[in-house]
């Protein structure tokens, strides 16, 4: 009972560490800072600009920490090159489909109900990594179907955030596609970084004793995400 | 399934960090995310950290020029061109309207000082008989209009300013392309 408590005191400490972090590193940005200035380019755009695109949904990946989460949370018992690259490519499935859907059947979906569910999409990783659905439900939900329906959720808010500009349908399919692909780039990018860090980790033996403790955190950056985006739909729609 | 299970982990255990994680959550949110995103700040925490400051919108910038007002009126003839520019600090605000008597083909560019001759950045270049806005100049240099007149009758500009610009130039000739006339054995037409 004594190793329960002190794991769960420092999560609390590592937790509310970490997350003071997360806030505080991008200070003044949403968790998809999207320039004002790339943003007016954007919405002048007339016709497919592919480089400009991609440039945008790289940096979109590579600065919007809610999908970098997710990921750490998917890739963090990942011990084989062919299994990160499979349950990467599920996501990146799942989030190409509802990009290209979101985007050229104009849905219209709210992206802070989108943005709070891809933050409860990190709480769910971290749980499941923390072998909360054995105890709570006695099994696991399949792991791939989740990353896959993650996936879907995130390519909408992928799809939110590019339909916010308005876009003309004028080079619209080669523009998603740019973004996309730089969303691809961008995603492979943090990913060996991510990868890379775990890895070294992985070699000390405190990556098992903390992994735990890890994934806690990892799910109070997940409720942070959900608790901003739940107050802007309630208090500035 | 990943390759290693996590361990087995106490209900307590679990419990007890999923609640701690969502207590820090809850801290974090409304200690800090709170008042540097939203203005929000219950905790006063925002006030303390200077966490608040973020989510401040700048609605007003004062300027150390003098406020000026400009209205000019530039008759372009078929196939003429005119520039009209003013000087302007960098940072300088100005706003505009103006209408043409028919369509022109315009743009709003600026060139630097020091830049080398003919250099300049269009802004906002079209063909229209109006326009209407506001600019702020990202660099010191000229900042203006070019105007011409591609059609067949003489075109009226009008145009209104004000901003904190020092002063304004007008330069105005034939568009490229305009040639004198000649008739079949090759003479000049007056």
């Amino acid at each position: 009972m004594r190793r329960s408590w002190t794991g769960a005191s420092r999560a609390a400490a590592a937790a509310l560490l970490v997350a003071a972090a997360l806030v505080l590193l991008p200070a003044g940005a949403a968790a998809h800072p999207m320039d004002t200035q790339n943003a007016a380019f954007v919405q002048g755009v007339d016709g497919p600009a592919p480089a400009p695109f991609m440039y945008l949904g790289a940096k979109h990946m590579v600065t919007g920490y809610d999908h970098l989460l997710f990921l750490v949370g998917v890739i963090f018992f990942l011990y084989r090159l062919r299994d990160v690259v499979l349950y990467v490519s599920l996501f990146t499935l799942g989030h190409s489909i509802t990009l290209l859907f979101g985007v050229l059947g104009r849905l219209e979906v709210n992206a802070y109900i989108i943005d709070a569910i891809i933050g409860l999409s990190v709480c769910y990783k971290a749980f499941e990594n923390m072998g909360g659905f054995e105890r709570v439900l006695g099994f696991r939900p399949n792991t791939k179907m989740a990353v896959l329906i993650f996936g879907l959720f995130h390519g909408l808010g992928l799809a939110t955030k590019l339909q916010e500009f308005t876009v003309t349908d004028n080079g619209l399919v080669a523009n998603i596609f740019s973004f996309n692909a730089g969303v691809e780039i961008g995603q492979i990018l943090a990913l060996t970084a991510v990868l890379v860090g775990i890895t070294a980790w992985r070699m000390r033996p405190s990556f098992v004793r903390h992994a735990f403790v890890t994934n806690a955190v990892l799910m109070g950056g997940g409720f942070v995400l959900t608790a901003q985006q739940l107050f802007g739909y309630v208090f500035y729609p | 399934m990943p390759d290693t299970a996590p361990p087995p982990v106490s209900i307590r255990k679990l419990a007890l960090a999923a609640l701690a994680s969502l207590v820090a959550a809850g801290l974090v949110f409304v200690g800090a995310v709170l008042p540097a995103e939203y203005g929000v700040d219950p905790l006063g925490t925002g006030e303390i950290f200077g966490l608040l400051a973020l989510a401040q919108v700048v609605a007003v910038t004062s300027e150390e020029g003098e406020y000026r007002l400009d209205t000019v009126e530039l008759p372009l003839a078929p196939g003429e061109w005119v520039e009209y520019t003013y000087r302007l600090e960098e940072g300088a605000a100005m706003l505009y309207t103006w209408q043409a008597t028919g369509a022109v083909e315009y743009n709003l560019h600026s060139a630097p000082d020091g830049a080398p001759p003919g250099y300049a950045e269009s802004f906002d270049s079209a063909a229209s008989d109006a326009a209407t806005g506001s600019y702020i100049a990202p660099f010191t240099g000229i900042h203006g209009w070019y105007w011409e007149n591609p059609g067949t009758s003489e075109v009226m500009i009008t145009m209104h300013t004000a901003g904190f610009y020092r002063d304004a130039h007008v330069v105005r000739a034939r568009a490229d392309g305009y040639r004198t006339l000649t008739d079949v054995r090759g003479n000049p037409v007056e």
